[in-house]
């Protein structure tokens, strides 16, 4: 299996995680929200397939290219 | 009339015919058929592959085909080690290019001087797109200079004596494309540079002024060539080059593509292309594509294809600069250059990245006597102490006095935030080219929430409850700031239903052809960009 890492595009913090490890996501569903320059920049998941790990919390800073989730798929 | 051919043998210049076809039979095995295995085991393409790979069947008129270095054996032609340069005219969908290209099989496509150069920095490929006008496509393979030169010419050469002269000058006369297919370093990796566009191969391709030789030697870094120029360095995080491609067919595919937007030449209009969608198509999806929720960005790529005709968008730098995006595309089959703030990123907030992405944009454009559409959504520079320490605020304003310097048509469409200077640099400001906004638009100075803490700061901390007050005020500026109020006093030409976007543009975009006709030449250069 395959496994496809979620990186940060931009610099901020974790406003909310909206799904739960082990989750089964459809191509396009939203994984997190960050908050970037006062707008809430969704996370997603562009291919679809399971939530295996979250490397942030709410309210965590992310930088840029941040890994924050691996799903695989 | 007919004319009566002389039998082999005394003065049919059989000999002669016959050593000309030899060495076009070692011009066509290039570095010999060892070189050419190694080369293909690596998984790239030789030169004439490459050449044949891009241009129209049949279409390739070789240019010095004869040149190179010959082995004679009692006076006799013994053999020819080709110039590690092949060159010439051809045509892409019909329309003719100078093309030429390094041959890494014969001494990894180092220079190679004969009377006159080939290719590279003012060779004959380079003067042959001069003279006739017409694009130049280069196919840069090649490591530069070498010092074992010094020991062939018994001194070392001045670095760019003759030849960078035309280099510079082609960028103002004729499309300029330069595709890195190998490894690039020092001179034909500047050349690469000095181009409107440029495009990479996925792991088969590396650009930087040196290698990880000369980088150990220098500063004891140890990097691999894949960290130092491969495309995550060179495209992603530097944009040295400006697109990546997944192999090398594909990126004859792009080459294709970008030369298909462009005009002959600065003293030609681009090519109009296919009528394939109605002028006045409405885009449905448009109307509720930006969400009410101030703080929800949305997909701008969606809004463009939305607006321009369909399948005719081509990115430029889509991996460089994201807060930015800048596309080729057309409009009733006119050419346009798409200029789009990207709320995903940044919120759209323009970074040093953005702004030179915007700048090289903006100048490609008005080169090409393409129209400009802006689509704004910019909340204003990239603020913060990385942002000043990477001198976002000096190629914010280079890109906003580009912009006021550029005299093609700029139409622009505010889809929700214009603020500030970079809000000011998305406009054409005292010409007749338009602006109009969506309903969604909102415009000033600075946005509300960052400027009312300090324009009313007394006011608000006179009050007993400050947080309530400032709530307050903000309340009463946002509505005062209703883009419906500006088109009142007519700060701005139209409000739009965000669905009439792409039927208005079309009007714009074909009225606009009459002047573009007027500005057709090379435009001057005048001052000093900040």
């Amino acid at each position: 299996m395959a496994a496809t890492k979620l990186l940060s595009e931009v610099t901020g913090s974790v406003w909310e995680i909206t799904t739960q490890v082990g989750q089964k996501l459809a191509p396009g569903d939203t994984v997190m929200v960050l908050e970037s320059m006062k707008m809430e920049i969704p996370v997603l998941c562009e291919d679809g397939g399971t939530l295996t790990e979250i490397l942030v919390a709410k309210g965590d800073s992310v930088a840029e290219g941040q890994l924050l989730a691996v799903i695989a798929t | 009339m007919s004319e009566t051919l002389p039998p082999n043998g005394e003065g049919s210049w059989a000999d002669a015919l016959q050593e000309l076809a030899q060495r076009r039979t070692a011009a066509q095995a290039l570095g010999g058929p060892a070189a050419v295995d190694k080369h293909h085991a690596q998984g790239r393409l030789t030169i004439r592959e490459r050449i044949q790979g891009l241009v129209d069947e049949g279409s390739f008129s070789e240019v010095g085909t004869l040149t190179g270095a010959g082995r004679y054996e009692s006076g006799k032609l013994a053999g020819v080690t080709p110039a590690p340069y092949v060159m010439g005219l051809a045509e892409i969908d019909g329309r003719p290019v100078a093309i030429g290209g390094e041959d890494f099989t014969v001494r990894g496509g180092t220079s190679w001087s004969g009377d006159r150069k080939k290719g590279g920095q003012g060779g004959f490929v380079e003067d042959l797109a001069h003279h006739y006008r017409m694009p130049l496509v280069c196919l840069i393979d090649g490591a530069g200079g070498s010092v074992t030169s010094i020991t062939r010419r018994g001194h070392s050469v001045f670095p760019g004596v003759h030849g960078f002269e035309r280099s510079v000058q082609l960028l103002g006369e004729v499309p300029v494309v330069c595709a890195v297919v190998g490894t690039a370093a020092g001179g034909p990796a500047g050349r690469a540079i000095l181009s409107h566009w440029s495009v990479m191969v996925q792991d088969t391709s590396h650009v930087f002024a040196a290698g990880p030789p000369v980088v150990e030697r220098s500063l004891g870094q140890k990097v691999t060539k894949e960290e130092l120029g491969g495309p995550a360095m060179a495209v992603e995080t530097a944009g040295t080059i400006d697109n990546v491609a997944a192999s090398e067919q594909q990126c004859f595919e792009m080459v294709q593509r970008f030369l298909s937007y462009m005009p002959r030449n600065v003293w030609e209009l681009p090519p109009r292309g296919p009528r394939t969608d109605q002028p006045d198509r409405r885009d449905e999806a448009l109307r509720s594509i930006v969400p009410e929720n101030r703080r929800r960005p949305y997909d701008m790529r969606r809004l463009i294809r939305g607006v321009v005709d369909q399948e005719s968008v081509f990115e430029i730098q889509p991996s460089f600069g994201k807060a930015l995006i800048t596309c080729l595309a057309r409009m009733n089959g006119y050419v346009v250059g798409v200029i789009a703030n990207n709320p995903m990123v940044n919120g759209g907030a323009m970074d040093v990245k953005a702004a030179r992405k915007q700048t090289h944009f903006i100048e490609l454009c008005d080169t090409f006597h393409i129209p400009l559409v802006f689509l704004v959504d910019v909340p204003g520079f990239l603020v913060g102490k990385e942002a000043e320490a990477a001198a976002t605020l000096r190629e914010g304003m280079r890109s906003v006095y580009v912009g006021l310097q550029a005299t093609v048509p700029i139409f622009t469409v505010v889809i929700r935030k214009c603020y500030g200077m970079a809000g000011m640099g998305t406009t054409d400001k005292n010409g007749l080219d338009f602006k109009v906004a969506w309903p969604s638009a909102e415009w000033g100075s600075l946005p509300i929430e960052g400027g009312v803490a300090a324009a009313f700061r007394r006011e608000i901390e006179a009050s007993k409850e400050p947080k309530t007050r400032e709530a307050e005020i903000e309340a009463e500026l946002r509505s005062a700031s209703s883009p419906f109020r500006t088109a009142e006093a007519f700060g701005v030409e139209e409000i739009i239903d965000p669905r009439e976007t792409r039927p208005l543009l079309c009007r714009f975009i074909a009225a606009a052809q009459g002047k573009m006709q007027t500005l057709l030449g090379p435009k001057p250069k005048a001052g000093v960009r900040p």
